[in-house]
């Protein structure tokens, strides 16, 4: 190969660019084994054919380009609610963005796939693999000098450079990941038992009372519950309410959509038998059982309520709770009960929540049962 | 309370638009019936005795094993059942779906408004409970969609869905799909808690509110509101998933055996 | 091509490889032999659908707003008119109803990204089939792993910044994931949202990661990933001159060029219809998330499927470490991925391990050459099946009337019980179909024609491949790992009577 490349110029000019490409693929070590002529290639006939169907579809994709450019300017794309006149019309813009930018995309690309296979030269190439590693000249030398530097820094010689030169650079990436990531570090447990872990915005602040509020959406629409407000197997979202907060939409606002407040108030059929668990016996009123919507496997809405079984279905894994058991998780992934809420009614008849959840609210983790309140 | 007045304005016209729209497709459902007081509850009475007795007794008070006691149900309750066809049921162990309602008592017909209300008329008489709205039709349809939306949401969504296409309850039993409910069902549905679904008293969500509600499913309901071609039965990203590997992985694999197929 | 255009082309040429002495770099390139086979188009699907989540990508960060504050929505969307929502969801809206075209490029961009994720899989399964990851190409196929996983990733913070219903039920699972974390679980929950969940961070922390961080360690891994199958060469199928030395194909340019630009125009077609005419993520009829808000048919995109399946799946068992919980989650929502990936990852090197095998490989295989190989892939494949149909159990039970907790015990029974099912059954194929090939090579292909033996015995006319030699005995062939070529018509001529049925 070498003295391939020792070629002068007189000699190279002399050589057709047939001869040339051969030698370039030598010096590359590929060897053309076969070159057919493309389909197109049988006769005139054919090529006729081949050559009118790739413009046809060129013209084709050109035709659904200018389709595209009319629908995307011209059609009408503003939101057209059901009903409205004009509605149909407005469905159909998307669509046929799509349809027309798919004529134009893929007629150019099947124009393109026909036109290789009809008119390329079909070749089997074959190129020999340098596999392995490289001659044993690279090799040694490359050792060899790698070597020959490192024994130049003399680092072998001076231990106690070397070893505090590493640590030093290996300090620096700490100190560097320490910057980067230092500010991230937050603790979780920086309000000890007012955690955000532990609590909920049904805590009471200051011995306010905490009224249960009807949950709307919309934060100017206050409205507490009274045991008659509810049905018989009826169930509501709740959320905490205090008095200081009427006429502040921030606060009200803030208190639908904090993830850990949403409570359903459920009214169980009056002769419902309730085993309730341990330490939750007196948290109900009446036959009103208030539950966290939070399901404690991980944190979805556990709130499709089969008023027939009093049973809580939570959408994302499927955990059910038993309410006539209490809360308990009966089948599913979750492990905790739904925490309950102790609810009463006070002088005004409106419902109040007793405190906040005695259990935390929402999916479990690592320090969970070393719960401090 | 502004915010209020601002959507009113805004949704006017769409609203119009809606409402014109169903009140071509839906005949309004009875305008009290021609005859009132004892003689619709005698008729009443008749046709309970007909369809509903062999399983809820001659005095509502039910049979065990073949029905509940229907006393303190309403007439509400009674025009759900009746007029999507759960009731009278066909069979012991038919589980109450939506069915084509029996013909004496479809909705769409003046003689089965007639027969509902006094079937109606008559279960109210002996034991009270909640009563079908006196509105109808585009009556029932709300002003505020988005506040709809916001409380449907909240409420109804978790067993039917975003819009409207049910879902799934424990031991076999689904959530029906909203498709083919009327207002009037709709509005009957939240005041009465059929089967296994709770109960949304006036208190709870206001007339006002469950209006609003059923505007958001009318206008999201079906094909509603898919400007982004075909909805895959709005099933989610299950469907999703299908479709990205049958159509589009699927037309690539076979483009790109015709690209690298050998001549 | 004018002679402008030429003098033009040459000019440039010259005046590069004055300054750079690329002529020979160059050549090479053009003169490089890609082997023909239509599945060694499949990795470009994912390539080309990168490239249109890059350009789609660009275009909707000129109208999203990472932004979690509040507004009341005003826009032209009916439905949602008057209702609280994030800056974030309101401007995915404002791309949905009010940016001309903005739909069609958000379809675009969430199709191309299930679509990415999909030809990725589809890929990997084709390399691992052929055994295309044995030595030298373990790196590649680690940084293929590698891809997947950040693709996965990406993807699920693309859909979760927009603050949607759907998946803003997402994000709360991730956070309970991160809290399920042993021991650093709250720490790392307080890391990554600032606080507890959700807080106002996190939009702005996922889009920076999903315009910035992952994309741009996906565009650095795709670059070393394509760089070394263009440097390391292409395997190939076992055929015609195809050896462990060598690459049969074609030449980079015209042909594989042409037909590889060609398809990556395919891609953009699929994506483009698939986007004007199938309606993906219809965020405005999920509606902005609420905490307290939820719909059924709670599902991921499809590459999730696996991982919420498994969460379906696992049963309630916490344990309690002294005064410490290990979390039920954690164990199929955290540990299982990793221990997925992380086999995936080192799947190169255990089998070059089981089979004390360090040469380099060149050739393909067939599937049903290596049958252990198979049967293994078999196995996950069926165990990821089972975890991601557990992930739709909901739509399933619905669709298909079957109460959903017997479906749930399905999955728990099945992922246990199916995947050696599945081990030994596609094993025992594989070596079926190896017998049947070597049959073919040794006796002939089978005709379906009987003749009778003088002394009555009815055999099947066999056309060896090989032909046959003067006595009429066939001439068996060698098996050389390609296709065996079962029909009789185009095998050389017929012998008979050589075996009896």
């Amino acid at each position: 190969m070498s003295s391939e490349k020792d070629l002068t110029g007189p000699e190279l000019q002399r050589m057709s660019r047939k001869e040339l490409v051969e030698l370039g693929n030598s010096l590359d070590g590929v060897r053309v084994a076969a070159e057919e002529p493309g389909r197109g290639a049988a006769d005139a006939r054919s090529e006729r054919r081949r050559r009118r169907l790739v413009t046809l579809l060129l013209v084709a994709s050109l035709m659904f380009a200018g389709a595209f450019i009319w629908v995307y300017n011209l059609w009408p794309s503003a939101y057209v609610p059901p009903g409205a006149p004009g509605h149909t019309t407005y469905l159909f813009y998307t669509p046929l963005l799509g349809i027309t930018f798919f004529g134009m995309v893929a007629a150019l690309a099947a124009a393109m796939v026909l036109y290789v296979k009809s008119f390329y030269p079909n070749e089997v190439a074959v190129q020999e693999l340098e596999i392995g590693p490289s001659p044993e000249t690279e090799r040694f030398t490359a050792a060899a000098t790698f070597a020959e530097a490192g024994e130049q820094t003399g680092f072998g010689r001076r231990t106690m450079v070397r070893r505090l030169g590493i640590t030093a650079f290996g300090i620096l990436g700490l100190v560097g990941g320490m910057v980067g990531l230092g500010g991230l570090v937050r603790n979780p447990w920086e309000g000890r038992d007012d955690s955000p872990l532990w609590t909920t915005g049904w805590k009471p602040i200051g011995g306010e009372t905490v009224y249960l509020r009807i949950a709307t959406g919309d934060p100017t629409d206050i409205r507490r519950v009274r045991p008659e407000d509810i049905d018989q197997d009826g169930v509501v979202t709740v959320v905490p309410f205090r008095e200081s907060e009427r006429g502040d939409i921030e606060k009200l606002r803030d208190a639908e959509s904090s993830p850990d407040n949403p409570v359903q108030l459920l009214r169980l059929p009056p002769d419902t038998q309730v085993r309730n668990l341990p330490g939750r016996e007196d948290l109900h009123h009446g036959d009103f059982y208030a539950f966290s919507k939070i399901c404690t496997h991980l944190g979805c809405p556990a709130t499709l309520y089969d008023s027939q079984q009093q049973i809580l279905l939570c959408p994302c894994h499927q955990s059910e709770f038993a309410i006539t058991e209490g809360g308990r998780p009966i089948f599913g992934p979750a492990a905790r009960p739904l925490p309950q809420l102790p609810i009463t009614v006070d002088a005004d008849g409106y419902f109040v929540a007793r405190g906040d959840f005695p259990d935390p609210v929402g999916p479990s983790f690592w320090e969970i049962r070393r719960g401090s309140h | 309370m502004t915010r209020r007045v601002r959507h009113a304005l805004l949704v006017l016209a769409a609203l119009v638009a809606l409402g014109g729209a169903y009140t071509l497709l839906v005949p309004a459902p009875q305008t009290a019936s021609a005859q009132s007081g004892q003689a619709q509850i005698d008729q009443g009475r008749a046709l309970y005795e007909q369809a509903c007795i062999s399983c809820h007794g001659s005095n509502l008070q039910g049979a065990p094993d073949r029905g509940p006691s229907l006393v303190g149900v309403g007439d509400a309750a009674v025009y759900f059942q009746v007029s999507t066809g759960r009731m009278p049921l066909a069979r012991s162990e038919d589980r109450g779906y939506r069915r084509v309602p029996a013909p004496e008592f479809d909705p769409d017909t003046d003689q089965g408004r007639a027969n509902l209300a006094a079937l109606g008329a008559y279960i109210q008489s002996v034991g009270g409970g909640p009563q079908v709205p006196a509105e109808t039709g585009p009556q029932l349809i709300g002003s505020d969609v988005g506040h709809g939306g916001d409380l449907f949401r909240l409420n109804c969504a978790y067993c039917h869905n975003f819009t409207g296409r049910g879902g799934i309850l424990g031991a076999g039993r689904y959530p029906p799909r909203l498709e083919a409910a009327t207002p009037e069902q709709m509005y009957t549905a939240m005041l009465s808690g059929p089967m296994a679904m709770p109960v949304f008293s006036d208190k709870q969500l206001t007339p006002e509110e469950k209006k609003d509600i059923i505007a958001y499913v009318l206008a999201v309901r079906g094909q509603n509101n898919a400007p982004g071609g075909y909805d895959l039965g709005e099933l989610g990203p299950s469907t999703e998933g299908v479709i990205a590997f049958l159509v589009g992985l699927g037309a690539l694999v076979l483009v790109a055996a015709w690209i690298g197929a050998r001549s | 091509m004018g002679l402008v255009a030429r003098s033009l082309a040459r000019g440039t040429a010259n005046a590069l490889d004055r300054r750079l002495s690329i002529a020979a770099a160059a050549r090479r390139q053009a003169s490089h032999v890609f082997p023909k086979h239509h599945s060694f188009f499949w990795g470009e699907f994912a390539l080309y659908s990168f490239v249109v989540l890059v350009l789609s990508g660009v275009y909707l960060s000129f109208f999203f707003v990472p932004d979690t504050h509040e507004v009341v929505y005003l826009g032209s969307y009916l439905p949602a008119r008057g209702e609280y929502m994030s800056r974030a969801y309101e401007s995915a809206l404002d791309i949905s109803f009010d940016v001309r075209g903005g739909l069609f490029v958000r379809q675009l961009h969430h199709w191309a990204a299930v679509v990415f994720v999909a030809s990725m899989v589809l890929h990997m399964c084709r390399n691992f089939f052929t055994g295309a990851f044995r030595r030298p190409r373990e790196l590649t196929w680690v940084g293929g792993v590698a891809l997947l996983l950040l693709g996965i990733f990406e993807g699920y913070l693309g859909y979760s910044q927009i603050d949607d219903l759907l998946s803003g039920l997402g994000v709360r699972i991730i956070s309970g994931l991160l809290l399920s974390i042993p021991l650093i679980g709250t720490w790392l929950h307080w890391m990554v949202f600032g606080g507890p969940y959700a807080g106002e961070i996190w939009i702005s922390r996922f889009y920076i990661a999903h315009v910035l961080l992952i994309p741009g360690l996906l565009i650095a891994i795709i670059a070393l990933h394509v760089g070394l199958v263009w440097y390391q060469k292409h395997t190939h199928f076992p055929g015609p001159g195809a050896r462990e030395k060598n690459v049969v194909g074609e030449r980079a340019v015209p042909g594989f060029g042409t037909n590889t630009i060609a398809n990556g125009l395919w891609v953009l077609a699929v994506l483009g219809l698939l986007a004007g005419a199938f309606q993906i993520n219809p965020v405005f009829l999920w509606g902005p998330y609420d905490p307290s808000a939820a719909s059924t048919y709670i599902q991921p995109d499809w590459y999730a499927g696996f991982l919420i399946g498994g969460l379906r799946l696992w049963p309630r068992a916490e344990i309690h470490l002294g005064s410490y919980t290990v979390p039920a989650p954690f164990w199929p929502g955290v540990f299982l991925p990793l221990v997925m990936f992380a086999l995936l990852a080192a799947y190169p090197f255990l089998e070059r391990w089981a089979n004390r095998d360090w040469r380099h490989h060149q050739l393909l295989q067939r599937p049903r050459d290596n049958p252990t190989r198979t049967a293994v892939g078999a196995m996950g494949l069926t165990f990821y099946g089972v975890l991601f149909a557990s992930g739709a159990t909901d739509v399933l039970s619905a669709t298909f009337d079957v109460p959903f907790e017997l479906l749930v015990w399905a999955g728990r029974i099945g992922v246990i019980v199916l995947p050696p099912l599945a081990f030994m059954v596609t094993k025992r194929i594989c070596v079926g179909l190896q017998r049947a090939d070597r049959d073919v090579l040794e006796r002939g292909a089978h005709t379906g024609v009987l003749q009778e033996r003088p002394d009555g015995v009815y055999i099947e006319v066999r056309r060896p491949p090989g032909g046959a030699d003067r006595e009429g005995r066939p001439i068996p062939l060698d098996y050389g790992g390609a296709r065996v070529d079962q029909r009789p018509a185009t095998s050389p001529e017929p012998v008979g009577e050589e075996q009896q049925r």
